[in-house]
């Protein structure tokens, strides 16, 4: 390895070469962390300039709190079925468009829009395409399922979070699986096809098995993204109809500033965390077991 | 080689100039921020101009507040009045704290009557400031604590069913008179009468909001014409000891409730509607009524076509005219503005009652409040007329003395928590006891 | 046969076209709606606009303040991509080359801390900020944003570095160069696909980020692109053609870069997933 002379050359490199995220990285994050911790422990409502300890009351309370669990468990839903749309749709895209057809890296950079876009823009705009334009279209050519506005009906509203979600991050993870697609080795697949081997057969027995790493770092990225999704819930249905899509992330915030209930908030924030991190942490290390394996 | 060597020289001064400007402009600002408060202080040791600044969480007058500041300058020329709103979605609790937390609080903020006694550490007593003796009655009753008053009632808000006239006078077939509606059976008639002329009879707006702030609480208030009674009803909520499947009140007003999602236009989706939809359908003459408050008059102008003729109705809660509640309109103070003793320096508060006093004495801070704003005022001296429909007949109900209270410090989650619970029964996704449950359960979590 | 294939060809681009005139569709409604008045929008929001009014630009535009929220986003977005991509760098060069133990725990905090929600710290980070009397200015958001954004750069860096062979930098450390040297001699320029990577994604997410920058710039004349769009309409009413319109004027700068240097973005995010 590379060395260096001297204990003090050796902390200066380190500290011109580390000093300013690790410093940036623990004063922005970790230090409001810590002290968001101790938060937890008092009955602080955000504004008063006293509050007293109150031990483990706020994670008593976070533990039997049904909405809290009932709110995580529809996040737990959302996730699943929003990360495995996204991943097919996307993959599906990356396939198709990196078959060398005509047009394709237009048809790429088309996709790719939706990510040009922050989430409260999003979730306004498909706020008035949900509420205003598929009605309208709806009753004007009479197609029963778009003349009521879908984020009026709690399954459809939680439907509509879906398909917002996967617009949003197809095209995103699309890129991503192109880029694995071209890491394909051209020689193996043009040697399968003059052995005859159809499309499905090689897709199945060479690509997938070649793309783990991608899938990986796909599933990651909209584990992460779509755990933490506030902004689009929030523009897009507020939760509603009657609190009936009200994600995670949504309930800790309302919990913390609408109720004015700062420490169990701040608990609530914290054991999402927690779970959060196992799980992501869990996918990573199961889909890795697979990528040695493979 | 050499151009390596330079660029790399290059890169290694960027890096630097960047850490040292990042660091720098940390460091820097210090005592540039802290002095922003005392900076205008010193500043106005200069010259004599103070900088205040109007937390505004009335969105909807937002350019009016622009126009009393520039208004404002005019008759204090050494003032100068910034309004910051707050942004949609976001309480007036939520970003006043947080304000507050950065340590960089407005010189006055609009809050909610119910959040005021979460600031008292922290603003100002205003009991002795000269409007006090001109206040409407009972105005400062919930902003007082411990026989201080800590704000300044901006705007008395009253909601019913307002009814487009052009439309109720086609229905009943001739000029429609008001005071004819005073229970549930004269209302669902109405109701029948404006349907029959070919038109909607009313649409019920689903915001939670609208539905748990300003119709709900109509079975809180109507309870008693006396105001501890109702208060108690409060307490009784609390501890869990009230029954409300078998309350008359809160029945009659559902009874009412019933009727309207009957009669609603958007009862095919009673949920789908928004905000907007109510004052285009109300003014297009598409409905004849809409539960909502004065605050909507601009919305509906923008679609007038019963040339500016509109009124308040009462949202009866039984069959007997006299029972409380049937002929009243439910109003109260909705908006105070308290003054920051922390951060602000003397001059700011002094310059800050100045405006609170401008808007009460001066003609131009009257012609902000009655004619720009459309704010019914809650002080005696105040003669401006209303311009606009809306605020006159509030005026008019306050006049015959026909008011009931509001409920406006209800705990800052029942709009969203209650909300929830009534839009499932307007969906029909739940019934009366359901829905009186979900009441009585939220009320035994507030703490 | 071939026939076959070229129909199978046809359909599949058809089905394609079809998927993205759905995905553009949102973007389109929304230009073509920023020309019409608030009637014409809630009555028939797909109609083309009657006339080519530019009368919701011209209310956005002044009331957004676009001049001055234009260019502090432009400072707030240019100075925290150039600090997080160089530093990030760095950082993850460091710790790649040096893998002592606590380098590796440092990294893997870092890595684990990108999980952390952001409602999360907010307060606390407002409220400790607030304290040291270091808001409402933009060095301060720029100093966060490296904080925030430094943790996914390093890991991103992180991969890269991996596979640049340590044996290059043996080599120019015997030339004579020191570590620092090296590292923007060799290994930097070797990154610079991966820093276009960091720095679109980066550009991205803070042109975009709402609720930081709403906490942290109070005063007006600091406000960012997002902050004055949304500043900008009222509590009750939605005055949905000007909003349209400063919807647009905001997503503009970025979809302006995108159309000249899409070839660019699409293939720096593509190498950001290799590693």
């Amino acid at each position: 390895m590379i060395s260096e002379k001297g204990l003090w050359s050796r902390i200066r490199l380190r500290l011109l070469f580390t000093g300013p995220t690790l410093f940036a990285f623990a004063t922005v994050m970790i230090v409001p962390f810590l002290y968001g911790i101790y938060l937890t422990f008092t009955n602080w409502d955000g504004i008063s300039t006293t509050s007293t300890m109150v031990g483990f009351e706020n994670y008593a309370y976070v533990w039997k709190d049904a909405v809290f669990w009932k709110s995580f468990y529809l996040t737990l839903k959302y996730v699943f079925i929003s990360v495995a749309l996204v991943n097919v749709a996307a993959f599906l895209l990356a396939y198709f468009l990196s078959s060398g057809m005509k047009g394709q890296s237009f048809f790429r950079a088309g996709f790719f829009i939706p990510n040009l876009v922050g989430g409260i823009v999003l979730g306004f705009v498909w706020q008035f395409i949900f509420s205003n334009v598929l009605v309208s279209i709806g009753q004007k050519a009479g197609i029963s399922i778009f003349g009521t506005s879908w984020l009026a009906d709690p399954d459809k509203a939680f439907f509509a979070l879906i398909i917002v979600t996967v617009w949003q991050y197809a095209g995103y993870m699309m890129v991503i699986y192109v880029a694995g697609l071209m890491n394909v080795p051209k020689d193996i697949m043009e040697a399968a096809s003059i052995d005859g081997a159809t499309a499905f057969r090689k897709l199945r027995t060479m690509i997938l098995p070649l793309m783990v790493p991608s899938f990986i770092v796909c599933v990651f990225l909209s584990l992460q993204r779509t755990f933490m999704v506030y902004d689009l819930n929030l523009t897009l249905t507020k939760g509603g109809p009657f609190k009936s899509t009200e994600m995670v992330s949504m309930h800790v915030y309302e919990k913390a500033f609408l109720s004015r209930d700062y420490g169990v908030g701040q608990a609530e924030a914290l054991v999402l965390f927690l779970l959060v991190a196992g799980i992501t942490l869990l996918q990573v290390y199961f889909s890795k077991k697979l990528e040695v394996e493979a | 080689m050499k151009s390596w060597k330079s660029l790399q020289a290059l890169l290694v001064s960027l890096v630097m100039v960047m850490v040292v400007t990042a660091c720098g402009g940390n460091a820097g600002s210090k005592p540039a921020d802290s002095s922003t408060a005392e900076g205008s202080a010193n500043s106005g040791s200069a010259s004599g101009d103070v900088k205040i600044t109007l937390l505004n969480s009335k969105g909807e007058i937002q350019t009016q507040l622009e126009d009393a500041a520039k208004a404002f300058k005019e008759d204090y020329p050494n003032i100068t009045l910034e309004i910051i709103p707050v942004p949609a979605g976001q309480s007036p609790f939520e970003k006043a704290s947080a304000l507050y937390a950065a340590n960089s609080p407005s010189t006055i903020t609009m809050l909610d009557t119910g959040d005021v006694e979460k600031f008292k550490d922290r603003i100002l007593d205003l009991s002795e400031e000269k409007w006090m003796s001109d206040k409407v009655d009972g105005s400062t009753d919930l902003t007082t604590f411990d026989g201080k008053n800590y704000a300044f009632p901006l705007s008395i808000e009253g909601y019913g069913f307002i009814y487009n006239k052009a439309v109720v006078d086609k229905a009943v077939g001739g000029s429609f008179d008001p005071a004819t509606i005073t229970t549930t059976q004269a209302l669902g008639d109405l109701f029948k009468k404006i349907e029959a002329s070919g038109t909607g009879a009313l649409i019920v707006s689903p915001m939670d909001w609208s539905l748990a702030a300003h119709f709900l609480p109509l079975a809180y208030a109507g309870q008693s014409a006396d105001k501890a009674a109702v208060n108690q009803f409060i307490t009784d909520l609390q501890a869990g000891s009230v029954d409300l499947a078998s309350n008359k009140v809160f029945n009659g007003l559902m009874d009412t409730f019933d009727l309207m999602k009957e009669h609603n236009i958007d009862k095919a989706s009673p949920l789908a509607g928004t905000y907007e939809k109510g004052p285009e359908v109300l003014g297009k003459g598409e409905v004849g009524i809409w539960f909502q408050g004065n605050w909507a008059w601009p919305q509906i102008s923008s679609f007038d076509t019963a040339s500016g003729a509109y009124g308040f109705l009462p949202v009866p809660i039984s069959n007997n005219t006299d029972d409380f509640g049937n002929t009243q309109i439910s109003a109260a103070v909705s908006k105070r503005l308290v003054l920051d003793k922390e951060k602000s320096t003397t001059e700011q508060q002094a310059a800050a009652k100045t405006f609170l006093e401008w808007m009460v004495y001066k003609e131009k801070g009257q012609d902000f409040l009655i004619n720009k704003a459309n704010i019914v005022p809650a002080f005696k001296n105040i003669t401006l007329e209303p311009k606009d429909p809306l605020a006159k007949s509030i005026q008019a109900y306050i006049a015959g003395g026909k008011i009931e209270e509001s409920m406006s410090a209800l705990p800052a989650d029942h709009w969203s928590k209650v909300g929830a619970s009534m839009q499932k029964y307007l969906a029909g996704a739940a019934d009366r006891a359901t829905l009186a449950k979900e009441i009585q359960e939220y009320w035994t979590t507030v703490k | 046969m071939k026939r076959l294939k070229a129909s199978m060809e046809w359909s599949k681009f058809i089905v394609l076209l079809v998927g993205l005139v759905a995905f553009v569709f949102p973007f389109i409604l929304l230009i073509v709606n920023s020309f019409k008045e608030n009637k014409a929008i809630t009555a028939s929001p797909l109609s083309l606009p009657d006339s080519f009014n530019l009368a919701n630009y011209e209310s956005a535009f002044t009331k957004m303040n676009y001049v001055s929220a234009f260019s502090n986003t432009v400072i707030i977005t240019v100075l925290s991509v150039l600090l997080i991509s160089v530093l990030a760098a760095m950082t993850a060069h460091f710790f790649v080359r040096n893998q002592s133990k606590f380098n590796q725990y440092t990294f893997f905090l870092m890595v684990a801390a990108m999980i952390i929600p952001f409602q999360a710290i907010m307060i606390p980070l407002v409220k400790v900020y607030g304290n040291l009397h270091l808001l409402d200015n933009k060095w301060s958001l720029i100093y966060m944003y490296l904080g925030f954004g430094s943790p996914l750069a390093v890991f991103i860096y992180h991969g890269f570095v991996k596979s640049i062979p340590a044996e290059l930098e043996e080599a120019a450390m015997i030339d004579g160069c020191t570590r620092t040297q090296t590292f923007f001699r060799i290994v930097f320029p070797v990154l610079a696909p991966t820093s276009v990577t960091i720095a679109i994604l980066n550009v991205l997410w803070i042109w975009n980020d709402f609720l930081l920058p709403s906490l942290v710039l109070t005063s007006s004349e600091q406000r960012t692109l997002p902050l004055s769009t949304f500043y900008f309409y009222g509590t009750y009413t939605v005055d949905y053609g000007p909003l349209m319109a400063g919807l647009l004027l905001t997503i503009l700068p970025v979809l302006v870069v995108y159309l000249f240097a899409q070839k660019f973005i699409i293939q720096g995010v593509m190498q950001g997933s290799i590693k």
